[in-house]
C-alpha cells in the first residue's frame, strides 16, 4: 500500500508532466491542484486529461474578458510553440481593458443584483467598478468603500450605489451584505433563529442590523441628492416568533462570529459631531455604520465567500453550494481547496487578479471536457472533468455580438477611432437585448433557465436577425466574400465555436455557400450554430 | 354515474350539433348514451383525451375562509357559511359563486401535510412527496405532460400562466421525466412575446434552419451533455409548437358576456386563457392567484383576495362544463398549505399545514363529496386524515392512471406515489 | 471621525420635562380600572354620561361594563355580554340622550339596545348592509352607517325605519360620521377618500389622504382606510388615523398615521407621526378639547401618543414666476409639504391596542386590548 504522501507526490508529478503547461504555473495554482487532491485522492487517475488548446482559448477568454476570440486569434493560439502560451495568455488577457471592463460587469451582477438606479446613476458606478479592477485595487478595499462612503463627496460616491438604491431599507441590507458578502443567508434569521441551520441565528441578523440601525436617508437640501446620516442613539431589540414568552433581546452591532461592540461612553451633549437638523444631516461622534466596514473585511468569511464565489464562476459551482449557503450543515464539497483558495486570497491580500491567474493556471481549471471511462457519474462535482455550463448573460450577449463580427465591422468602419473606449460602449449596447433577456429579475441573483420566452427571442426577434446581416468585415461578408469553402468553414467554425470544423460540418457549409440563394442559406446556418447548445455553453 | 360524469364519446348525432346547440341539451343525460369508442373524429370531443386544471392559490389560503368554515368557533372569525348546490355542503361566505358550483366540486378537509413552509409546502402540493436530498420528484403538470398528453400534440404539455411577468420555473419541474415535460411560462396570460416568424419568414425555410439547429446539437451532445442543455435545446422546440398554436391566444374572439363574466382583472384573464389552453388540447394548465399570506389582517384581505377569484373560478367551471370538458379535465384547487384556527394580534393568521382542505372536481371525482373532517376548532383532522401523496394517487386515478405504478430511472424503480399515500376513493367517481 | 477642537458654546440647556397640558398628565396614565374579558377585544366605547362603557369581542358578543365607583373610588367594573350579533362589531354608537346603544356588526345588521340595563337585549333591528358595517353615528333621530358595499345608510330611531340610502364609495366605507352639528355626513373608505355630504345626499367635498392606503404590488392587495377618527372641539376639522409607509402589508410593515384636515374648506392642516418609528395601525384617535391629540396603535404591541394641537397653517404656496430655490429672503416663503409632527409625549402599552375612545367630558380613556382586557385611565 502507498502511503499517502507517496500517492500525493505521484499525483503530481502526473499531473504536472502531463501538461507541459503547468510547469511553471504560479503556486496559488500548484497549491489548487495539491488541495484537491487531498480531498479526492484519487483525481490523479480519475482526472480526464487535459482540454486542447483552442477549447481552453475559448474557455480563458470567456472567463477573464467576457467575450470570444477571434478566428485569427485561434489560430495563432494554436500555432504558438511557446510552452509557456497558456500563461501568457492568462496574464496578457488579466491586463486588458477588456478584462476591467467584463469583471465590473461581474461584480456588479453579484452585489447590485440589477437594481435599477435610483439615486445613484448606473454610469458612474460601473466607472468606479472598472476602475478598480484595472487598477487591482484589492478587493477588501473597494468593499469598505462600499460600506462606509456616504454620498456626500461627488468624487467617491459612486461606491455608496450599493446602500444608497436599496434605498437604505436596512432589512434589505442585512440580508444583500450577509448574502452576497459573508455567503450567509440571514434572512430567516429575522423572526427567530433559523429553523434548520444552527450556525444562522436571530442574534445574527440582529448584530448586522444594528450596525445600520441609526442609520437613515437624509435628502441633503444642498447637495439636492440622497446621502446617508446618522443618529447618535437607536437600539435594537428583538423577540423571536418561537418565543412564548416574548423576551426581549438587545444587540449590540458584531458580525456573525465576531466581537460586539459596545458603544462609547459619551455625554449627552458630546454626542454628535454635527447633529441632525433639517438642513444638516447627522453626524455623530462613533459611527456604528463605520464600524461594519471594519468588522466585515477583518475576518475569514469574506475572504472565504470571495474564494467561493470566484471559483463558482470560472467553474460553473460553487465548492459551497448554494453560494449564499456557507454554514456547518452544508459542507463544501472539497475542503481543503476552499482553504487554499481563501488563504491565498488573504495572502495575496485581497488580488483578485492573483486568485483568477491560479485558478486559471490550475490544472483543475484546464481540465478537458471529455468523460474517460471509469469516471463516477458525478464526476464534474468531484472535479474530475470540466464542467459543461451555461454562459452568463454578458457572456452570451458578447459572444453573440462578436461572433456575428459586428465589432469586427465596427473596428473596420472607426478605422484609427477605434480605441477600446469607443468600442466598449458599442459592443454594450448590442449585447443589452440579449442579457436583458437572459438576466434575472432585478433583486435576483442570475441563474440559468431554458424559457420559452427566451428561445423565442432568440428565434424570432430582430435583433439577432440584424447582426446576420451581412456588412463590410463582420462573419457573414467575410465567408461570403471567402473563395476557398475549406477556409470559409474553418473561419466561421473558428469565429463560432473556436474549434476545427469535422469533415461533415465542412460538407454542410460547402453545400451552404453553393446554395442559390447563397446568402439567405448562409445566415440561416450561422443562426442555426449560434441557437445551438454548443454556442450556449462552455466547458 | 351523475351528470356529470357523462362521457360524450362518439359519433351520435348530438355531436354533429354545433356546440352552442349543445348548451340546451346537456345536464338531461343526453349524452349518457353507451358508445363505443369506435372512431376517434376530429372532433375534440369525441377524443377522451384528458387534462387537468390545477388553480393555485398562493401563499396558504385559510380553509378556514374558504372551504371548512367554523362559524360560532372562537377560531370561526367574522364569516359565516353558506349552503352550497351540493347538499349538506357548506362553504364560507365569501364564495358565493363558487357555492353554486360545489355540485361539481368534492372538498378533502382531512389534509396534514405537516409542512410551514412556503417552498416545502409548494414542493409537496406539486409532486405529491416531501423534499428528499437524494431525488427530485416531478410536479403533478409534469406527469400530466408525459401521460396524459396525445402523442402528437403539438402544445407544450405543462402550462403555466404566471401573474405578472418574466419568467418562472422551467425544465427542472420536470426532473427525471425530462425538461420536454417540463413547465413552460405564459407571462400574464398573455401571448408570448416573439411568436411570429422572423421578418416574414415562410415556415418551411424556418422548419430547415430549425433542421440545422438540431443537427448542430446532435453532433455536439452526442460528445457532450447535460440535464442544462437538454432543456435549452428543448426550448426552441416549445418555441416552435407554441407558434403552432398562436391563435390560442388571441382573445378578441371570445365573446363580450362571458368576458364579462370572468372580468377584465388578471385572474379573470388568465382563466379566459386557462380554457383557450385547454381547449385547444393542453393536458396542463396551471393558473395561480396571488397572494393570500395574511398574517395580518386575515379576514380583511380574504375578503378582497376571494371576491377576485370567486367568479372567474365558477364562471370557468360552468364554461368547461358548457363546452364539454369538463368531465374530462380534472380540477384542483390548492395552496402552499392552510392558515392557522388561531386568530394571531394582528387579526392574522399564519403558516397552518395539520388541518386543511382542497378543492378538487372534474375528470374521475364525485361533485359534492367530502372527504375527511376536522374538530370544532379546525385545529386537528379527526376523520380520513390524508397528506400530499393521498392526493397525488387521486389525481393518477382520476385520470385513468395507475398510482400504483413505477418509474425508472437509470433502471432504479421509484413508485409514482409516496408509499404513505393511496388514492381517497371518497372523492373518486 | 476626527475630533475636531470645538469653538466654545454656550453650555446647552437641560431638555425640557415631557409637557403637561393643564389637567392633563400623558407620561403618569392612571389606570382608573381593568375590566378583563374573556375572548380578544375589537372596540370600545363610552356612552355619552361617561357611567358605562361598551366593548366587543373576538365570539360576537357585546360588553356592557359598569363604572360606576364604590365609596372607595374603585371602579368594580360589573359586566353583562350582550349577544345578538352574528358576527364581529366594530362600530358602536349612542343616541346623545342616554336612551339607546346602537350596534352595527359584520353580519350588516343594525341593532338597537337599551342602554345601561341590567339585561340588555336587542329591541329593534334593520339589515342596514350588505357586508360588514364599519361605521356609526347617531345625530337626533338619525342613526348613520357605512358599510362594505360602499353603501351610506340612515335609519330612523327608535324603531330603524329607513331612511336615504346611496352608494357613496366604490370601496369598503371605513368610517360614517354626522358633523357635530348633524348638518353634514363625513365618510371615508379603504382608499382614503374621505366624502363630505350634505343634508340631501348631495357630496360636497372629497378628500384624498391617499398616505393611509397603499395598493400592496407585492402581494395584489389594498391597506388602508381611515381606522378611527376625532371631531376637533370647533367641529370644523377631522383628525384620521391608520397605517401608512407599507412596506409588506401582509406582515404588518408599516408605521401609524394621524392626517388632519379642515373638512369645511378642504385644507390639510397636519401630519401627526411619532418619533420613534412604530410598526403598526393607528387604530385610535381622539381629539381633546384641552388641546391635544391622543392616537393610539397597535401591531408590534401597543404604544399612545399626544400632540399639541396648534399647528401653525402651512405656508403659502409660491407664485407661477418664483424659483424653487432656498431664498434668502425670508419675506419670502418657499412652497411646503405638510411638515410631519412628532408627539410631546409618548407611553409604550402593556398590550397590542385595538380601539380607543375618549369619554365625552375628557377625563377618561378606554383602550381596549388584543389580549381581551380594556382598561380605562384617568386623564388628569
Amino acid at each position: 500500500m502507498l502511503s499517502p504522501r507517496l500517492l500525493l507526490s505521484v499525483a503530481c508529478w502526473t499531473l504536472v508532466s502531463v501538461g507541459s503547461t503547468l510547469a511553471q504555473a504560479p503556486p496559488l495554482a500548484q497549491s489548487i491542484d495539491q488541495a484537491i487532491a487531498r480531498d479526492e485522492p484519487r483525481v490523479a487517475s480519475l482526472a480526464s486529461s487535459p482540454s486542447d488548446d483552442l477549447t481552453f482559448l475559448r474557455r480563458v477568454h470567456l472567463d477573464l474578458v467576457g467575450g470570444l476570440p477571434s478566428a485569427d486569434e485561434a489560430r495563432a493560439f494554436a500555432a504558438d510553440k511557446d510552452s509557456a502560451k497558456r500563461l501568457k495568455l492568462i496574464d496578457r488577457l488579466l491586463a486588458s481593458p477588456d478584462h476591467a471592463w467584463h469583471w465590473a460587469r461581474v461584480l456588479d451582477a453579484w452585489w447590485m443584483e440589477r437594481r435599477p438606479a435610483k439615486n445613484v446613476e448606473a454610469k458612474p458606478w460601473m466607472e468606479w467598478l472598472r476602475d478598480g479592477l484595472a487598477k487591482n485595487r484589492p478587493l477588501d478595499a473597494m468593499v469598505r468603500d462600499i460600506l462606509t462612503v456616504d454620498g456626500t463627496d461627488e468624487k467617491t460616491r459612486a461606491a455608496a450605489r450599493f446602500v444608497l438604491d436599496r434605498e437604505l431599507d436596512t432589512h434589505l441590507l442585512v440580508r444583500d451584505i450577509s448574502r452576497l458578502f459573508l455567503g450567509a443567508n440571514l434572512q430567516c434569521a429575522q423572526c427567530h433563529d433559523h429553523p434548520r441551520i444552527d450556525d444562522y441565528k436571530q442574534e445574527h441578523y440582529h448584530g448586522l442590523l444594528a450596525y445600520y440601525q441609526r442609520t437613515y436617508l437624509f435628502d441633503d437640501p444642498k447637495l439636492k441628492k440622497k446621502v446617508l446620516a446618522e443618529k447618535a442613539e437607536g437600539e435594537v431589540e428583538f423577540q423571536s416568533v418561537f418565543d412564548k414568552a416574548k423576551k426581549t433581546h438587545k444587540r449590540s452591532p458584531g458580525v456573525p462570529g465576531g466581537m460586539e461592540r459596545k458603544d462609547p461612553m459619551l455625554a449627552k451633549d458630546q454626542l454628535y459631531i454635527s447633529a441632525p437638523t433639517k438642513e444638516a444631516r447627522g453626524v455623530p461622534k462613533h459611527s456604528r455604520r463605520l464600524l461594519l466596514a471594519k468588522d466585515l473585511t477583518e475576518g475569514r468569511a469574506l475572504a472565504r465567500n470571495f474564494a467561493n464565489r470566484f471559483w463558482a464562476q470560472l467553474m460553473g459551482k460553487g465548492i459551497v453550494h448554494p453560494l449564499d449557503q456557507i454554514h456547518g450543515d452544508n459542507p463544501p464539497s472539497h475542503p481543503a481547496l476552499l482553504d487554499t483558495l481563501t488563504e491565498g486570497l488573504l495572502a495575496a491580500k485581497y488580488d483578485h487578479k492573483a486568485l483568477l491567474r491560479g485558478i486559471c493556471a490550475s490544472a483543475a481549471y484546464q481540465r478537458g471536457g471529455d468523460a474517460k471511462p471509469g469516471q463516477p457519474k458525478d464526476a464534474e462535482d468531484r472535479l474530475l472533468v470540466a464542467r459543461l455550463r451555461p454562459l452568463g448573460p454578458e457572456q452570451m450577449g458578447d459572444a453573440l455580438v462578436i461572433a456575428t463580427g459586428f465589432m469586427d465591422a465596427e473596428r473596420k468602419a472607426l478605422g484609427a477611432k477605434a480605441t477600446p473606449e469607443a468600442l466598449l460602449p458599442k459592443l454594450e449596447g448590442q449585447a443589452a437585448p440579449f442579457v436583458n433577456r437572459l438576466a434575472a429579475p432585478a433583486g435576483n441573483p442570475d441563474q440559468f433557465e431554458a424559457r420559452l420566452d427566451q428561445a423565442l427571442f432568440l428565434a424570432n426577434h430582430g435583433h439577432l436577425q440584424g447582426l446576420l446581416n451581412a456588412r463590410a468585415g463582420n462573419l457573414m461578408d467575410t465567408v461570403l466574400k471567402e473563395k476557398d469553402a475549406a477556409r470559409a468553414a474553418e473561419t466561421l467554425y473558428l469565429t463560432v465555436f473556436t474549434r476545427l470544423p469535422s469533415a461533415e460540418e465542412k460538407a454542410e457549409v460547402a453545400r451552404v455557400l453553393g446554395a442559390q440563394d447563397k446568402q439567405g442559406a448562409l445566415r440561416d446556418l450561422v443562426w442555426a450554430l449560434l441557437g445551438s447548445a454548443e454556442f450556449r455553453f462552455v466547458g | 354515474m351523475s351528470a356529470s360524469m357523462a362521457r360524450y364519446a362518439c359519433n351520435s348525432t348530438e355531436h354533429t350539433l354545433s356546440r352552442r346547440g349543445m348548451l340546451g341539451v346537456l345536464g338531461g343525460g343526453v349524452a349518457t348514451a353507451a358508445c363505443g369508442t369506435g372512431n376517434l373524429l376530429a372532433n375534440p370531443l369525441a377524443k377522451q383525451h384528458k387534462r387537468v386544471l390545477m388553480v393555485f392559490l398562493s401563499g396558504g389560503v385559510s380553509q378556514l375562509e374558504t372551504w371548512d368554515p367554523k362559524p360560532g368557533a372562537s377560531t370561526g372569525g367574522p364569516f359565516r357559511a353558506i349552503p352550497t348546490s351540493a347538499p349538506g355542503v357548506h362553504i364560507c361566505e365569501l364564495l358565493p359563486h363558487t357555492a353554486m358550483q360545489m355540485h361539481r366540486l368534492a372538498l378533502v378537509r382531512g389534509l396534514n401535510t405537516a409542512e410551514d413552509d412556503h417552498g416545502k409546502g409548494h414542493y409537496i402540493m406539486h409532486t405529491g412527496r416531501k423534499q428528499e436530498p437524494s431525488l427530485e420528484y416531478p410536479h403533478i403538470g409534469s406527469v400530466a405532460a408525459k401521460f396524459v398528453a396525445e402523442e402528437e400534440n403539438p402544445l407544450p404539455g405543462y402550462l403555466n400562466i404566471v401573474p405578472g411577468g418574466g419568467g418562472g420555473a422551467n425544465a427542472a419541474d420536470a426532473t427525471f421525466l425530462g425538461p420536454k415535460y417540463g413547465s413552460v411560462t405564459i407571462s400574464d396570460g398573455r401571448a408570448p412575446e416573439n411568436i411570429d416568424r422572423p421578418g416574414g419568414m415562410d415556415p418551411q425555410r424556418d422548419l430547415a434552419r430549425h433542421e440545422m439547429r438540431r443537427a448542430a446539437d446532435q453532433r455536439f451532445l452526442a460528445r457532450r451533455k447535460s440535464a442544462m442543455t437538454e432543456a435549452y435545446t428543448q426550448s426552441y422546440d416549445q418555441a416552435l409548437q407554441l407558434m403552432k398554436k398562436k391563435a390560442l391566444f388571441d382573445v378578441s374572439t371570445e365573446p363580450a358576456k362571458l368576458s364579462a363574466s370572468y372580468g377584465t382583472h388578471d385572474f379573470g384573464r388568465h382563466c379566459v386563457m386557462a380554457r383557450r389552453l385547454l381547449e385547444g388540447g393542453a393536458p396542463f394548465v396551471k393558473i395561480s392567484h396571488t397572494n393570500y399570506d395574511t398574517h395580518h389582517e386575515n379576514f380583511d384581505f380574504h375578503i378582497e383576495q376571494l371576491a377576485e377569484f370567486d367568479r372567474p373560478f365558477a364562471t370557468l367551471l360552468e364554461d368547461l362544463h358548457q363546452r364539454g370538458l369538463l368531465s374530462s379535465t380534472l380540477v384542483m384547487v390548492v395552496s402552499e398549505f392552510g392558515r392557522t384556527p388561531g386568530i394571531n394580534r394582528n387579526y392574522g393568521r399564519d403558516h397552518w399545514s395539520k388541518a386543511w382542505s382542497v378543492a378538487l372536481g372534474g375528470c374521475g371525482i364525485i361533485g359534492g363529496a367530502v372527504s375527511g373532517k376536522t374538530n370544532a376548532q379546525g385545529t386537528v383532522v379527526v376523520d380520513r386524515q390524508v397528506n400530499g401523496g393521498h392526493l397525488f394517487a387521486t389525481y393518477l386515478k382520476a385520470l385513468g392512471l395507475d398510482p400504483a405504478k413505477k418509474y425508472y430511472v437509470d433502471q432504479r424503480p421509484i413508485p409514482m406515489v409516496d408509499p404513505t399515500g393511496s388514492p381517497i376513493s371518497e372523492v373518486l367517481a | 471621525m476626527q475630533d475636531k477642537a470645538k469653538p466654545k458654546e454656550a453650555p446647552k440647556p437641560p431638555p425640557p420635562p415631557p409637557e403637561s397640558i393643564p389637567g392633563f398628565h400623558l407620561a403618569t396614565l392612571k389606570q382608573a380600572a381593568e375590566l378583563k374579558n374573556g375572548s380578544p377585544l375589537l372596540a370600545c366605547r363610552f356612552s355619552p354620561n361617561g357611567r358605562w362603557l361598551y366593548t366587543s369581542a373576538q365570539d360576537n358578543t357585546i360588553q356592557q361594563w359598569d363604572l360606576t365607583a364604590d365609596k372607595d373610588g374603585k371602579i368594580a367594573g360589573k359586566k353583562v355580554d350582550m349577544a345578538g350579533h352574528a358576527s364581529w362589531t366594530r362600530a358602536i354608537g349612542f343616541s346623545a340622550d342616554n336612551k339607546w346603544l346602537i350596534t352595527a356588526g359584520y353580519d350588516g345588521l343594525l341593532l338597537t339596545w337599551p342602554l345601561g340595563v341590567p339585561f340588555p337585549e336587542p329591541v329593534r333591528q334593520a339589515q342596514a348592509h350588505t357586508g360588514w358595517i364599519r361605521g356609526v353615528d347617531c345625530h337626533g333621530e338619525r342613526v348613520l352607517t357605512g358599510g362594505n358595499d360602499g353603501r351610506l345608510a340612515i335609519h330612523l330611531l327608535p324603531d330603524l325605519r329607513p331612511g336615504k340610502a346611496w352608494q357613496a364609495h366604490g370601496c369598503h366605507i371605513y368610517q360614517a360620521s354626522f358633523s357635530p352639528d348633524g348638518k353634514f355626513i363625513l365618510s371615508a373608505d379603504l382608499k382614503g377618500r374621505l366624502k363630505v355630504w350634505d343634508g340631501s345626499g348631495q357630496m360636497v367635498r372629497e378628500f384624498a389622504l391617499s398616505a393611509l392606503h397603499k395598493y400592496d404590488a407585492g402581494f395584489g392587495a389594498d391597506i388602508g382606510g381611515v381606522r378611527a377618527w376625532s371631531f376637533s372641539p370647533d367641529g370644523a376639522s377631522i383628525a384620521c388615523s391608520g397605517i401608512t409607509n407599507v412596506s409588506n402589508a401582509f406582515a404588518g410593515v408599516g408605521n401609524p398615521l394621524i392626517l388632519v384636515a379642515n373638512w369645511t374648506t378642504g385644507e390639510m392642516r397636519a401630519e401627526l407621526r411619532s418619533k420613534e418609528a412604530f410598526q403598526g395601525t393607528g387604530w385610535g384617535v381622539a381629539w381633546h378639547k384641552a388641546g391635544f391629540i391622543l392616537g393610539s396603535a397597535g401591531g408590534n404591541g401597543g404604544m399612545l401618543w399626544a400632540w399639541k394641537d396648534d399647528f401653525k397653517p402651512p405656508a403659502a404656496p409660491l407664485k407661477k414666476d418664483e424659483k424653487k430655490e432656498p431664498t434668502k429672503d425670508p419675506k419670502k416663503p418657499e412652497e411646503k409639504k405638510l411638515e410631519p409632527l412628532n408627539e410631546f409625549v409618548a407611553q409604550k402599552l402593556p398590550d397590542n391596542v385595538r380601539d380607543m375612545a375618549l369619554s365625552a367630558d375628557g377625563k377618561r380613556l378606554a383602550i381596549a386590548y388584543q389580549g381581551g382586557v380594556a382598561r380605562v385611565y384617568t386623564l388628569a
